[in-house]
């Protein structure tokens, strides 16, 4: 996960980069401490440093390191013949290594040979059964060909033997929710929630499914999880706070023709709460938009 | 060696030599066979001395400090990594090729 501070830093370093003010390996290590899908801005530069003899050899040991990410970057930005290169010289230097073996069933797959790529993968999984990468480069293969069934199957069999991988079973959120199964999503993300309860993202992805899947007691829970997320964040998710208002006018929606003892036990002092934290925000960030933000929040209060 | 390290060496220093003298006074007590209330002035004005320059050099030593509060800007998450185990290829950018035609 990306910190505030790392993230401003990121966006820094970036554009002094862009700019040409230097600093491109700095860039370049922190994209890939952060595990951040730069590819244009890390093809660029990366590939300027590596054309460089001088500054190529400047980096030692690392230089490998960085015909990787480039040849990543390379195949994401569709050239491949860069790619083929990189992967060419990694070969060179590192002869039979699985490693170099990935990078080239990755790059098939970015050629869209899917059978090749297919039976690479199967070799290079006969001689290692439990590389997780190798596992998961097949679910993105299912995923690619838009084989969303097959997917899920595949990442279903990897999650029962690898439970604590927090990236699979977010993708496996993510695919069952472009497919419309909320309550499997629902089911993926508490599972998130369990491993790791400290990060808002999850509270707040979980109550956005809430939402969704509609119905009184969801979106009281997902009241609550919004509610977790405003205050695992400070007050500082904009999201959260939209989703307190929705939720509460739902919620009142809802209840309207039930009796008094079904009405909601939490205090209407939390919707209220929650529009003035969001104009106070409005005020400060985008001004301009403050009006479209009072008609919204009127409109709730009234429906 | 910087100050904060040499400030706390002596602090140390200042209470063991408070702890020593308050062992001989003891010691004397026991000779003159009468009871033992507590330290005499001097030593509790050196243990005082001692506290501070410990506490100091406590604070200072170790370097900066980290932030504890789940929403202070360093351990705010703000989005999560870009998952790229599952990266695919085929999204739409493949459609454009980049601008510059870059060589290796």
């Amino acid at each position: 996960m990306v910190t505030k501070t790392e993230e401003t830093e990121l966006n820094q370093l970036e554009n002094q980069v862009e700019n040409g003010g230097g600093g491109d390996w700095e860039y370049l290590c922190l994209v890939r401490k952060l595990k951040v899908r730069r590819s244009e801005i890390v093809f660029k530069h990366g590939l300027s440093i590596l054309n460089d003899p001088g500054k190529r050899s400047a980096l030692g040991p690392e230089e490998w390191t960085l015909y990787e990410q480039v040849a990543i970057a390379a195949m994401d930005c569709q050239s491949l013949g860069v790619a083929q290169n990189c992967i060419k010289a990694l070969q060179k230097k590192f002869p039979e290594s699985k490693r170099v073996g990935k990078l080239e069933a990755l790059l098939l797959e970015a050629k869209g040979m899917w059978e090749e790529a297919e039976k690479a993968y199967t070799s290079l999984l006969e001689e290692n059964p439990l590389d997780q990468v190798i596992h998961k480069r097949k679910v993105a293969m299912a995923k690619a060909q838009g084989k969303a069934s097959l997917a899920i199957e595949h990442l279903n069999k990897y999650l029962e033997v690898f439970m604590a991988d927090h990236d699979a079973w977010r993708e496996l959120a993510e695919i069952y929710v472009s497919l419309q199964m909320y309550k499997q999503a629902a089911f993926c993300y508490e599972e998130l929630i369990l491993t790791q309860p400290t990060l808002p993202l999850y509270h707040l992805a979980y109550a956005d499914v809430l939402y969704t899947i509609g119905g009184l007691e969801n979106l009281i829970s997902a009241r609550k999880y919004y509610a977790a997320t405003i205050d695992l964040t400070g007050g500082k998710s904009t999201r959260a706070l939209l989703g307190i208002c929705l939720c509460g006018s739902a919620i009142a929606q809802l209840s309207r023709g039930r009796n008094k003892e079904d009405k909601d036990m939490a205090a209407p002092e939390l919707q209220s709460l929650a529009a003035t934290a969001l104009e106070k925000e409005y005020k400060q960030k985008a001004p301009a938009k403050l009006s479209l933000l009072s008609s919204a929040l009127r409109s709730l209060k009234l429906s | 060696m910087n100050l904060g390290f040499l400030i706390g060496v002596l602090g140390v220093l200042i209470l063991s030599h408070a702890a020593y003298s308050t062992i001989q006074y003891r010691g004397l007590l026991k000779i003159t066979e009468e009871e033992f209330s507590g330290p005499p002035m001097n030593v509790v004005l050196e243990l005082i001395v001692g506290l501070a320059l410990c506490m100091w050099a406590a604070l200072t030593f170790p370097g900066k400090f980290l932030s504890i509060h789940p929403d202070s800007d360093e351990n705010r998450a703000v989005s999560l990594p870009d998952n790229s185990d599952f990266m695919i290829f085929n999204h739409r950018g493949r459609l454009f090729p980049p601008e510059i035609d870059m060589k290796f």
